[in-house]
């Protein structure tokens, strides 16, 4: 037997410079998939569908949720409800095509959920901890940013060559600033209603959409690229 | 591949800035109740609204204009005396309307009582691992606001203040310490009570974790009935698995109840045992009952714990103390008995009437007459209803036909 010990495995050198892309590429993937939502290729009928049982679930909840918020707040009129409150977000879903209304549906559902925070944390100063109040408010900030998800990947597969606008910015131009008491809860009672007549008209939206997306063999990504 | 978000802005909706259309003073005002308070509501001049079109709601309900002041033409103010302890922690609604009924502004009350002392500081520590406490508030005026209840403790000779954290569990004015608690050595814990009006502070209570250790209900808990014995049932159940690791003794208690009633009988000298026979119960009765363990002799002392919660009830019944009417297949030895009697008086009665006298008996005489029996009860059967009570014996089945 030779005295000389045999190396088995293979040597792989790689270059200082290699390394470091190598470790920049890793940093970018991971940076890219932890930035925006992993979507799965799903069938059109029911990703819409899904969404859409998850709007009618989220709308259920926020009936109930609106009317906890009323008897937390003591006896208010339903004209504190309808006063006259800055920068929260309309419940209308604008735009003509399906695409333009697929976007419309989330960036509301972004846009109301820096106001549903705002609103948990008011509440969490006003009521006492066993209120249900709060983990009502919590379910609905979570189910929603679940259906935005939802609407971003459904979005994301219809139209692959359109932009999707990035998050909102969540910041004080959002909010409204600090509020007295009364103001507060005047906030909460806008936010609320407005956030049900939204997922009332979301539920209509997707079930229109259904209908007027999934069942056309062109997909309008390539009725867009015509033009 | 996934999409990347495009880095352009997201442009929220660009809304004026709203002006303020009434202002009311003070704003979420925390007061005594049984105190008084006048607030004004001062609509601005541009809105060309006039104070005396103006009114205020409490809570929803209209307040009486008497209770107003004009106090220029765009002041209103209001008084009210005597006030009730807030309706909801958020506070009372205090509104200013214009006449139409539009919401001006609005102040939110907060109507209650400093805090008293908080009462009744109670801790107990399962199995030495952890603590919990509970407490009661000192005073009723105290609970209209938002009051803050906070549990400290400190080990008695040395170690730094801390603050229980976890007020979650379920229940009001009750924390819960998970861990890092030390035996052998006295606690000082006390709570603190805080809100808009004031702060009080609990009396301080020592104790030594190993003083106040209660343990897990038993499980498996098990009634039976002792053979036939109508008015006794065995109970058998399992002791706490926690035990042997924190070199317990126990002692247990027993109660039962009768199924449709809620008084419960309490056996209390069950000692360490592990089953004990309950005795004097009323028979064909169902019974529930439940157990529960104390530990005793915590690291060799001989002090008591604090009682575990009673088990899950479980259920048993007597036996009743005569067979059924109907259905009973298991006839006492008396009644036995008289049915042999009855049966042999029937076969010697078939036997003088039907053989020659007794030379001839033996068991195969006594089969051939069961054979005979079974064919007339069949006769008897299928002509009618008729309960003969002993055998009759048809002509053509005499006896010369089962001679020997």
């Amino acid at each position: 037997m030779s005295g000389h010990v045999k190396n088995m495995c293979p040597q792989l050198t790689i270059s200082q410079a290699a390394r470091t892309l190598l470790s920049l590429l890793l940093v970018a993937a991971i940076d890219s998939v932890s930035a925006a939502v992993v979507c799965r290729k799903q069938p059109c009928g029911s990703s819409l569908q899904r969404s859409l049982k998850l709007t009618k679930l989220i709308h259920k909840e926020s009936v109930d949720l609106l009317k906890t918020y009323k008897v937390s707040q003591g006896d208010m009129s339903e004209l504190f409800c309808q006063m006259s409150i800055n920068n929260v977000p309309d419940p209308n879903i604008s735009g003509l095509d399906p695409s333009e209304r697929m976007l419309s549906i989330y960036s509301h559902c972004k846009a109301f959920l820096p106001h549903l925070k705002r609103v948990t944390e008011q509440q969490t100063d006003l009521q006492p901890p066993s209120s249900s109040l709060l983990s009502k408010l919590s379910t609905a900030h979570n189910r929603t940013n679940g259906l935005a998800n939802q609407i971003n990947c459904i979005y994301q597969t219809l139209f692959p060559n359109l932009p999707i606008p990035p998050e909102p910015v969540d910041g004080p131009t959002s909010v409204p600033p600090s509020q007295n008491v009364f103001q507060q809860k005047v906030y909460g009672c806008v936010v609320l209603k407005r956030f049900k007549e939204f997922l009332s008209r979301v539920t209509r939206e997707l079930r229109t959409l259904k209908s007027q997306v999934c069942t056309r063999r062109t997909t309008f990504a390539d009725t867009n690229a015509l033009f | 591949m996934i999409s990347m978000l495009c880095l352009m802005l997201f442009v929220p909706r660009v809304f004026s800035s709203s002006t303020q259309v009434a202002v009311i003073f003070p704003q979420d005002p925390a007061l005594w109740m049984g105190s008084s308070l006048t607030a004004t509501c001062t609509v601005s001049p541009e809105r060309g609204l006039h104070a005396n079109t103006m009114y205020w709601t409490l809570n929803g309900k209209r307040l009486p204009s008497s209770t107003y002041g004009l106090l220029s033409t765009n002041g209103l103010s209001v008084t009210l005396h005597r006030l009730n302890g807030s309706q909801q922690q958020s506070g009372d609604n205090l509104v200013c309307h214009s006449r139409d009924g539009h919401v001006l502004a609005g102040s939110c009350l907060y109507v209650g009582m400093p805090p008293e002392k908080p009462v009744n500081l109670t801790c107990w520590s399962r199995n030495t691992k952890d603590l919990s406490c509970k407490w009661t508030p000192g005073g009723r005026g105290e609970t209209f606001i938002k009051t803050k209840y906070t549990l400290k403790y400190k080990l008695r000779w040395y170690g730094r203040e801390r603050e229980c954290e976890d007020y979650s569990t379920g229940q009001r004015y009750t924390c819960y310490i998970p861990r890092d608690l030390a035996l052998f050595t006295p606690y000082e814990i006390w709570v603190e009570a805080s809100n808009q009006l004031g702060t009080a502070t609990s009396d301080v209570i020592t104790l030594d974790i190993l003083d106040v250790v209660t343990t897990d209900p038993p499980d498996n808990v098990h009634v039976s009935r002792v053979g036939e014995l109508e008015d006794q049932l065995t109970v058998r159940w399992g002791s706490p698995p926690a035990l042997k690791d924190f070199l317990f003794q126990a002692k247990y208690q027993i109660r039962y109840r009768l199924e449709d009633s809620a008084e419960w009988k309490l056996v209390d000298d069950v000692g360490n045992q592990t089953s004990c026979r309950l005795a004097g119960l009323r028979e064909g009765t169902v019974y529930f009952v439940q157990v529960r363990c104390n530990p005793v002799g915590i690291y060799g002392s001989r002090k008591a714990g604090i009682w575990s919660d009673w088990s899950h009830p479980t259920a048993a019944s007597t036996p009743h103390s005569e067979p059924l009417q109907s259905g009973s297949c298991d006839p006492k030895s008396g009644e036995q008995n008289s049915t042999l009697r009855r049966e042999l008086k029937q076969f010697f009665g078939w036997v003088r009437k039907h053989a020659c006298g007794c030379s001839g008996m033996s068991i195969k005489l006594y089969d051939q007459w069961r054979v005979w029996l079974q064919k007339s009860h069949k006769t008897r059967n299928h002509v009618g209803k008729n309960n003969i009570p002993f055998i009759s014996v048809p002509a053509q089945h005499r006896l010369h036909s089962y001679a020997p």
